[in-house]
């Protein structure tokens, strides 16, 4: 992949990333929140991924792999809370 | 070459989807309505980035994307329905 593209990449999503903070601060209530986060996270990915690209080593992609993990076991649990009203 | 073109646009079309889910998101305000632009941001522009691995032409950075590609095709969904679910069911105050 040609440099220039993967440069611009990096910048676009980490302008993205600005938006997503934008959603996060303007969430209204718990589940607006958790959508954000969830958002948020999947930026982070195309980040970790456009980054990866760029330096051309596959460590950022790893990262990137643990990161959906949290993200996926996170959204489960903060729903559940949101349902339920308590942890448990 | 070849692959470096179509790298190229496949990195381009899912940083646009993006783009374009991010701005859906602050324009609705309901969560049910935030819900589908979410699903644009969380599926198929992570999928298309991550797509564009094939213009790198490194075997480990394909590897590593093909295994988080085939995990956000599994948990995109998953946490999407438990998301709709929660605003179903929760408690009002």
């Amino acid at each position: 992949m040609p440099d220039i593209v993967a440069t611009i990449a990096v910048g676009w999503a980490t302008l993205l990333l600005f938006g997503g903070g934008l959603l996060l601060l303007r969430s209204k209530d718990t589940l607006h929140r958790v959508l954000a986060l969830d958002v948020l996270v999947a930026i982070v990915i195309m980040l970790l991924t456009t980054l990866s690209y760029l330096r051309g080593v596959s460590y950022y992609i790893d990262a990137a792999l643990a990161l959906a993990l949290l993200a996926l076991t996170s959204t489960l649990v903060a729903a559940r809370y949101v349902i339920r009203g308590g942890p448990f | 070459m070849v692959f470096d073109v179509i790298g190229s646009v496949l990195l381009a079309l899912g940083l646009l989807l993006a783009t374009i889910g991010l701005y859906g998101l602050l324009r609705m305000d309901d969560i049910n309505h935030q819900l589908h632009p979410a699903g644009l941001v969380t599926g198929p522009a992570v999928i298309l980035v991550l797509l564009a691995c094939v213009a790198t032409g490194r075997a480990e950075i394909i590897t590593s994307a093909a295994l988080v590609l085939l995990f956000v095709l599994i948990t995109s969904p998953l946490s999407a329905h438990a998301i709709a679910r929660a605003a179903r069911r929760r408690r009002r105050p």
